[in-house]
């Protein structure tokens, strides 16, 4: 149906479009912008929150008005690897890997980065060897700067972009080169004119990065200023001009490093990511392959579970978008959305490659982290419905202007109908206005299970079944009791003889006494229904699917509880609080004025055949709580 | 099978490497044309049942015998009015679910429930968990639950809604047999006073209507689920959910021939089918399975199964779920996409316990409603693209195409306000805000990301085309590039439809297979349509 209005179009286009095979000239590569729309400096700043970027309803082409967030980054491998089980036994995943943030992802941190940590190369004459950081040594891996190595794996500098000039002239002291070839600038970029033989030759920072010119597109010709040149004759079809970019980091990368590290190197949970509200997030995933099925050439996805107003194209549903080959990497791209705990998997096959092992972690810290402790957090709340993007308004709300009807039936975060002085300066686990979700500490936690015969299968080159499914290993973050709360990564010999950190994350949870900790727990089983209960410290409910428990009348909806349970595809945040009496009653930010018994508690599951590693009748879904 | 077809198939098998056997007749299926949901059913206030056998079908070419409810002429009307009521409706054959029954909040109405399973398998009965019965049910005989229809006494139950909202109705006989055979249903029950206010439309959504399509018709039961203006909605789909072990249907089926022609209640006269260890092998949303659910409602080829799941809405719209658990196993039921704000459970609309104007419901934000036998419940769905950071409908002022320098004049929520425009509720604080600093067809500048060439990476059969909305931003984006829409694109045309497709289904993810296959089960392809298409209910 291809109407005439396409048609003419598509005649135009033709002629506008000379440049279509700029896209993409290597497989593997990474993207951390330094500068964007919403970001246009300062990338990795995490300023405070004094108002919204867009005050009004129009944004685009305005400047932000406050510049809100960073940039953030990260990159995963999609592939295989290896995992111990807590009976000790080595399991074989379909996996993902960390390809930046190699020390944090081990010291159990998330292996998200700002541009100039995930922009960062290794030392000159410095190699990544197949397993590291387990194989070099946590803490051995330093960079250029002695601080510890969390770039991007495979980064490097790129060759020098040169091009051919076709015409070089200038207009009073503005000077046109129309290359051959794009050059690829960007307004800023130094470029190096070469090969003219006049006073044209130099170095000159771009002023204009397209420039309308008789020869060919825009985009092949750009500008900058310089009074030298004025007056110089033009040039066309010079055999010796040149105009050349240097060596830079644009996102290149050397395959190498990304595969000596990349292959057998997946973790369980996989790598994990944590962004802040307003952040712009770029994840690559770099599919290396899985090197134990070679019968496979399966694509891996990241779904961000849970992100509302999710795009089609970047919700890692291989069905409804498209999904990277292996030897090539995709960078996804969200503005972070509310605050919450969400997660993420690959939606390639999901029977298959969720229980093989390819889920993760990811949560977004709120705005109201950013608050200054002298702003009362009911305020900064009030502030924030001036930004329509996460306003969730009623009527008499206190905000400004007020409204007579609700904006959005799917808001999120109403301001409270009960007014706190609470100010700003803690952490919290939502914008809740209030401080109500204050915590000390927080720990992700992942609910997942294996089917020990279906990861065997898995290994082989043999059709699984699905129906008779069975999880025999029940895990918190990758761990079955008592790995869990065995400190640092868990580590594994793959199948070429190296050892990986296969679980980098305990579940072992140390609160000091008096002190409030954030679980953020996830489930991804893909069978059944898991219960987590909790001996001695009850759980306070404050979020679930990533969403304050609020009533849009602005009530907080909490519960008290000793045990939750999630089926594979939820989440929920959970507070343990270890003071026995606070100081002001029902003030979760005030003193403790009689904190609970130090001592070992737990987290267990009252299913209680979950408590087991496949044969061991002990063990399984179960880890400790340390009130210190 | 057409040449098309065949090649369709190889594709196919491409699109899902790890299919274990789709035939071709399954990717033809795939490949149906556009068919959406509503949630048909039939209207009145009397209603005749009957349970009766008959075999269901399956996507991997099972027939399964099963038990399911039948009804005839005469009861009550086709809804909504905007689905012609097709030669199958009511025409006596049993189906799985049983009839949607459609009534009115306060209107008392009667189902009678005639009893044609086979001698040996004893009385049935139906429960109507939360409505009222006005009085005792006549006929029949006692049952443990309730009344039940013996083989030569049917019931009546005389009954009454309190209040709107979805409800289920299912066997009190014998459950753990019956219903998984298939004896259950659904009641929706309608406000008794249409809602006015913000956000409530008396009729269809205005529509921009393209070259080629005419406006839509209204595919909703009521302008409101509930007795509350925040309980408006735009489009309406019902999904319910269960599970099928095909051993005990096999084992039914073997048990009851066995003692065909036996004298109801006489000794012997009975059935002794295991129910446990249970073992599902088939997850189904409406009595099907995916890829069979996207097929349209009433599909001929379906003649048991007359209800379907295949969700589409243009952006903005609001969309009401009705989600019932039916079965015997609990499903979270995963929406992409975006959340879903839970109105009301089983007919209870969960409000603030302090009022403030209209901004009282204090339902859950949910990104997977779990399902569970017995509950049901009701949400609403939106998508709008907010937040994305980059124009979803790819606008480029400039650009000789009037469509790609649409405006975008915001409401006092920022949402485009311009009702007939192609782009009504696009998101203005993006309008216009590139995606890519590289040239991705015309879409060109600017914007944050590379993507990267189509060679790297594999077409989902439902992808778009192009990261944008709608035919017109995808064959500007792709088309003057040289590349085309790309392939492979079979279920979701980048020049007809190129909707945002989003998956939902079962997280418990073996619930999307079908008896070991993927994909299947539980699983079905939401599509926010761009205003070019034409979203039609009635087929």
């Amino acid at each position: 149906m291809l109407s005439s209005i396409h048609f003419s179009r598509l005649l135009v286009g033709s002629v506008l479009c000379v440049s279509a095979s700029l896209v993409g000239a290597q497989s593997f590569r990474v993207q951390c912008p330094t500068s964007t729309v919403t970001h246009p400096s300062a990338p990795d700043a995490e300023p405070p929150y004094i108002g919204p970027t867009y005050t009004g309803t129009s944004g685009y082409p305005s400047t932000p008005a406050n510049t809100n967030g960073a940039i953030k980054c990260q990159q995963i491998s999609g592939g295989d690897g290896y995992a111990t089980m807590g009976d000790g036994t080595q399991t074989y995943m379909f996996s993902f890997g960390p390809l930046s943030g190699l020390t944090d992802i081990a010291n159990g941190l998330p292996g998200t980065e700002v541009p100039s940590v995930f922009n960062t190369l290794l030392p000159t004459g410095v190699y990544l060897a197949p397993g590291d950081p387990a194989t070099t040594g946590l803490g051995a891996l330093l960079d250029a700067g002695g601080n510890p190595y969390n770039g991007a794996v495979g980064l490097a500098m790129d060759i020098p972009n040169l091009v051919t000039i076709y015409d070089i002239s200038v207009s009073g002291s503005t000077v046109r080169v129309v290359a051959n070839a794009p050059l690829g600038v960007k307004v800023g970029d130094m470029v190096t004119v070469s090969g003219t033989g006049t006073p044209y030759d130099g170095t000159f920072a771009v002023t204009a990065a397209t420039a309308v010119n008789p020869f060919f597109a825009a985009n092949l010709a750009f500008t900058y200023t310089d009074a030298a040149a004025a007056g110089q004759g033009e040039i066309t079809e010079s055999t010796t001009a040149t105009a050349a970019l240097a060596a830079r980091i644009d996102g290149h990368v050397d395959p190498r490093p990304i595969l000596d590290v990349g292959v057998m190197n997946g973790n369980i949970p996989a790598p994990m990511m944590a962004i802040d509200e307003d952040d712009e997030f770029f994840l690559t995933l770099t599919n290396v392959g899985m090197i134990m099925r070679p019968d496979l050439f399966e694509q891996h996805t990241v779904h961000f579970h849970g992100y509302p107003n999710a795009s089609a194209f970047y919700d890692g549903v291989p069905d409804a978008s498209v999904a990277i080959n292996i030897g090539a990497s995709f960078t996804y791209y969200y503005l972070a959305p509310d605050a919450g705990t969400y997660f993420w998997h690959c939606h390639i096959t999901p029977p298959e490659h969720l229980q093989m092992g390819m889920v993760g972690q990811l949560y977004v810290r709120p705005r109201q982290n950013r608050v200054p402790s002298s702003t009362t957090l009911g305020a900064a709340l009030l502030t924030q419905q001036t930004d329509l993007r996460t306003a969730c308004r009623r009527p008499s709300d206190g905000a400004t202007p007020a409204v007579t009807t609700t904006p959005d039936l799917l808001c999120s975060n109403p301001v409270p109908a009960v007014a706190t002085t609470a100010t700003g300066g803690g952490k919290y686990a939502y914008n809740d206005g209030d401080g109500s979700t204050i915590y000390d500490v927080e720990y992700p936690i992942q609910i997942h299970g294996f089917d020990p015969n279906f990861h065997f299968v898995g290994m082989t080159f043999n059709p699984e079944g699905f129906s008779d499914m069975k999880d025999k290993y029940f895990l918190l973050n990758g761990r079955s009791y008592p790995d869990t709360v065995t400190a640092g990564p868990l580590q594994t010999v793959a199948a070429d003889g190296t050892n990986h950190f296969s679980q980098p994350l305990p579940s072992v949870i140390n609160i000091t006494a008096g002190q409030r900790a954030l679980l953020r727990i996830s489930d991804l089983d893909v069978t059944e229904y898991q219960t987590l209960a909790s001996l001695g410290i009850p759980m306070q409910v404050v979020g679930y699917n990533a969403k304050l428990l609020r009533d849009q009348a602005g009530n907080n909806l909490y519960y008290t509880t000793n045990s939750i349970t999630l089926a594979g595809g939820e989440s929920l945040d959970v507070i343990l609080d270890t003071c026995a009496v606070r100081s002001t009653l029902g003030n979760p930010a005030s003193s403790c004025a009689t904190p609970m018994a130090t001592g070992s508690y737990f987290l267990y599951t009252p299913n209680l055949d979950h408590l087991s590693n496949d044969a061991e009748n002990f063990g399984g879904l179960m880890t400790e709580v340390h009130i210190n | 099978m057409s040449a098309m077809n065949t090649k369709t198939a190889t594709s196919m098998k491409r699109l899902f490497p790890r299919l274990l056997c789709v035939g071709t007749a399954t990717a033809a299926l795939l490949l149906a044309a556009a068919a959406q949901a509503a949630a048909p059913g039939i209207k009145g206030t009397s209603f005749t049942l009957t349970a009766k056998p008959d075999y269901i079908s399956q996507p991997d070419g099972q027939s399964v015998y099963s038990w399911g409810y039948a009804c005839t002429a005469g009861n009550g009307s086709a809804a909504p009015s905007t689905i012609p009521a097709p030669s199958t409706l009511c025409n006596g054959s049993m189906q799985i679910p049983g009839p949607t029954l459609i009534v009115t909040e306060g209107v008392a109405f009667t189902v009678t429930l005639n009893n044609g399973l086979p001698a040996a398998a004893g009385n049935t009965s139906i429960l109507f968990p939360g409505l009222a019965m006005t009085s005792a049910p006549t006929g029949g005989a006692v049952g443990l639950l309730t009344t039940e229809a013996t083989q030569s006494s049917p019931v009546t139950y005389h009954l009454v809604a309190n209040s709107p909202g979805t409800r289920a109705y299912y066997s009190g006989t014998q459950g753990d047999l019956q219903v998984e055979m298939g004896l259950y249903g659904a009641i929706i029950v309608l406000p008794a006073t249409a809602q006015t206010g913000p956000g409530c439309h008396s009729g269809a959504v205005a529509h921009y209507v393209a070259p080629g399509n005419s406006a839509e018709a209204d595919f909703r039961l009521a302008s409101s689920a509930y007795d509350n203006p925040r309980s408006c909605y735009d489009r309406e789909y019902l999904f319910q959910f269960s599970e099928m072990d095909q051993n005990i249907h096999e084992t039914a089926l073997a048990q009851v021939t066995a003692r065909s022609g036996c004298a109801a209640g006489a000794a012997g006269c009975s059935l002794e089918v295991p129910t446990e260890p249970y073992h599902p092998s088939y997850f189904m949303i409406n009595g099907r399975s995916m890829p069979d659910d996207m097929d349209p409602n009433y599909a001929t080829q379906y003649p048991h199964q007359p209800y379907n799941g295949n969700p589409h809405m243009h952006p903005g719209e609001l969309v009401l779920l009705r989600i019932i658990g039916q079965g015997r196993w609990q499903h979270p039921f995963h929406e992409h996409g975006n959340h879903v704000r839970i109105l009301g459970r089983d007919g209870n609309l969960l409000l603030a316990s302090t009022a403030a104007g209209e901004a009282n419901l204090a339902g859950p934000l949910l990104f997977t409603t779990t399902t569970t036998p017995g509950l049901a419940m009701d949400g609403i769905f939106q998508w709008t693209g907010k937040g994305l950071n980059w124009d979803a409908y790819g606008h480029k002022p400039g650009l000789t195409d009037p469509l790609a320098n649409l405006p975008c004049t915001p409401d006092a929520n920022g949402y485009n306000s311009a009702v007939t425009a192609l782009n009504y509720y696009e998101w203005c604080q993006d309008h216009d805000k590139p995606m890519q600093a590289l040239p991705f067809g015309d879409v060109a500048g600017g914007g944050p990301v590379t993507l990267p060439d189509p060679n790297l990476f594999t077409n989902g059969a439902w992808y778009g085309g192009s990261p944008y909305l709608g035919p017109d931003a995808t064959v500007r984006a792709t088309g003057p590039t040289g590349t085309t829409p790309p392939s492979g694109t079979i279920a979701n045309s980048p020049t007809g439809e190129a909707g945002f497709a989003f998956m939902w289904h079962s997280h418990n993810e073996r619930e999307i297979t079908t008896n070991n296959i993927f994909p299947g089960g539980m699983l079905m392809m939401m599509l926010v349509d761009s205003r070019e298409f034409q979203i039609d209910e009635s087929n």
